[in-house]
């Protein structure tokens, strides 16, 4: 056949496909019965399928709902929008697709609802890929075991309780006591020490102000850029917050499943319980233990299983969840609280007792764990923390005893003094997360005795000054720490001399 | 007391009996006797939708025409063949009503379905489109 009859082919095919016209066809509908509370409750659709999302016509345009309650004679469906369009009788049609967001690297550095829609002002997204809301969890032969660290330039964190690339962890306590600080300073690290992880940060429920410090602060530590913010305010739907970390979660996986990696922030999933248990006694569901559904373990298990390390046939990324949980009084054997925690890979607790202490991050090192521990861990952090946790668990022993002052032996009187200065090393300012070499000269200048002379209240000045000598001088062996190799002998003999020389300055 | 029928048990019900040949009145009263005694009188319009969608499945579609002006009989004929091979009903009825409101096009209500070609229809598409634009 000659090309020229080819290309008129095409061309009548063209013409041919554009002159024809659809026919319209029957859809199935339903009919709206009552609705309200953020709740419509519809007759007919009976191929409707579960989470699959209807089209209700109303005056002002195409409102969408979600169906959760498939009954014998009606569907209670969410409503994805303001209830007050939504009148009785209105039709109801199928959309055909269950609920989907966009999803890509459009969305990084925006400010988005659980939708995908823009809040912070910004143009339209103009996102290519759609990802799944609800999507099953990679499964067993798809994963990887977690062996990358993931550093959240938090010295306590990182040393004692390490998180890896692909693992959850939770971060537990009553409120106000820096439960999101640590997320933050995680988000940040990321920007600072250029590890290409995405943030996504999920506000279940939060003021928008505080929303908007966030959004300030990851701009001005120039993070920002490769952070996603999925906001939701208590003013929202219920249904708003109960998509919101489902929508998020599908936003990492396109990173995930990219081969790159991401880090999701739920704050918090106690608000998540709560929203979902209104949804769920509107639906009229019947209420189980603190009038929880039934399915509130489900709820959380299916989305946290999601964030995980993929094996290296699909790419080797990973989706690390850092979930954050609200007790009350202190009380982790609550209902949620245990859920959350037997979900997770492991929990950092704050204890409101530390905080006001002045320890701050107020990580109490008896209650919180890593599951995945030193197999996450830098070697550089791991040769220098088996000393710092042994130091911390013999003050922790002894610390009711310090009370007695000069009454103890002297071997007893040195662990509570290490211990003090273990402890005082440990505090860290918001938004000064330290990077590999700068955790492992820290603890090594404590856990090695070079700062025994130095008062405990002169313990933060002395890091500070050690640091600033050590990159000075040694910027290429720091360089190389930083890279996360086991210290050399060369290099731990290079710290000791920084640190003996300018301690000599502080010691009381 | 009396155990709750469903509207699906209802529905089922009066469609046996309608086209079993009872006569109307008689299936009116037993199911208005049992919507009073049971309460449920605010349930009559989704029980008759619920009748007519059985009905279809039986073969007997009942349904609405509406359009902005008189339809002529041969568009009617032609609707009803079309909604015959679609539903595969035996015997259609549709009631034919003049609506202005809907512009133009014609909207065919049938039990479950709908065939909805008309220009507020189209308008209201193209308002939700605006609004996501």
């Amino acid at each position: 056949m000659s090309e020229l009859s080819i290309t008129q082919l095409s061309k009548e095919l063209r013409s041919a496909i554009e002159g024809l016209e659809t026919a319209g066809d029957l859809d199935e509908v339903g009919v709206v019965l009552r609705v309200g509370d953020g709740v419509a409750w519809i007759h007919g659709l009976r191929s409707a399928g579960y989470s699959e999302v209807l089209q209700i016509e109303t005056d002002n345009g195409i409102t969408e709902a979600f169906a959760l309650n498939l009954l014998e004679d009606e569907i209670g469906a969410v409503l994805l929008g303001e209830d007050s369009n939504v009148k009785a009788g209105q039709t109801v049609r199928l959309k055909g697709t269950v609920l989907t967001v966009p999803v890509g690297p459009e969305l990084l550095g925006r400010v988005v609802d659980p939708l995908g829609r823009p809040l912070d002002g910004g143009p339209a997204i103009k996102a290519t890929a759609q990802g799944l809301v609800e999507r099953n969890a990679p499964g067993v032969m798809d994963r990887k075991s977690v062996h990358e660290p993931l550093m959240t330039g938090i010295v306590s964190i990182d040393a004692m309780f390490p998180i890896g690339r692909g693992q959850r962890e939770l971060i537990i306590g009553d409120r106000q006591v820096g439960k999101t600080a640590i997320a933050i300073d995680t988000m940040i690290n990321q920007g600072k020490q250029n590890t290409g992880v995405i943030n996504v940060y999920v506000a279940i429920g939060q003021k928008r102000s505080k929303i908007a410090r966030l959004v300030e602060r990851l701009k001005a530590e120039g993070v920002m850029a490769q952070t996603i913010i999925v906001a939701t305010s208590p003013s929202d739907p219920a249904s708003m917050l109960y998509l919101a970390p489902y929508s998020a979660t599908a936003m990492g996986e396109y990173f995930r499943d990219n081969s790159e990696h991401a880090l999701m922030i739920y704050d918090d999933l106690t608000k998540h319980a709560v929203a979902y248990r209104q949804m769920s006694l509107l639906l009229r569901r019947p209420p189980g233990r603190e009038a929880y559904p039934g399915d509130v373990f489900y709820l959380h298990s299916r989305l946290l299983e999601r964030s995980a390390k993929l094996s290296d046939a699909l790419g080797g990324g990973s989706l690390t969840a850092l979930p954050i949980i609200e007790t009350q009084a202190g009380d982790i054997s609550a209902y949620i609280p245990t859920n959350v925690i037997s979900i997770t890979d492991g929990q950092i607790f704050l204890e409101t007792d530390l905080f006001y202490q002045g320890i701050r991050p107020a990580i109490s090192a008896g209650l919180s764990v890593s599951r995945v521990g030193g197999a996450a861990q830098t070697p550089a952090v791991k040769s220098v923390s088996s000393h710092l946790k042994l130091g911390l668990s013999q003050f922790r022993e002894l610390a009711s005893f310090t009370q007695f002052g000069s009454d103890l032996d002297d071997s007893t009187k040195k662990q509570i003094e290490r211990g003090q200065r273990l402890t005082e090393l440990l505090k860290q300012h918001q938004y000064q997360p330290l990077s590999v070499w700068q955790q492992v000269v820290s603890i090594v200048c404590v856990t090695a005795g070079y700062f025994d002379a130095v008062p405990v209240a002169k313990i933060k000045d002395v890091q500070t000054a050690v640091l600033t000598r050590a990159w000075a001088d040694h910027k290429k062996e720091m360089t190389i720490l930083d890279s996360g190799a086991k210290p050399t002998e060369e290099t731990s003999k290079l710290i000791e001399t920084v640190a003996t020389t300018v301690a000599k300055g502080f010691n009381g | 007391m009396a155990r709750k029928l469903s509207r699906r048990d209802l529905a089922q019900y009066a469609a046996r009996q309608l086209t079993d040949g009872a006569p109307y009145k008689k299936i009116a009263m037993q199911l208005a006797a049992y919507l009073i005694e049971s309460r449920r009188t605010n349930e009559l319009s989704v029980i008759i939708r619920d009748i007519a969608a059985h009905l279809a499945y039986m073969g007997h579609v009942a349904g609405t025409l509406t359009s902005a002006h008189e339809l002529n009989a041969e568009t009617v004929k032609a609707i009803e063949t079309f909604t015959k091979q679609k539903t595969g009903a035996s015997n259609v009825s549709l009631d034919t009503i003049i609506d202005e409101s809907v512009l133009g096009g014609i909207k065919l209500e049938l039990p479950g379905t709908e065939l909805d070609t008309t220009i507020t229809r189209q308008l209201t598409i193209l308002k939700t489109r605006y609004k996501k634009a």
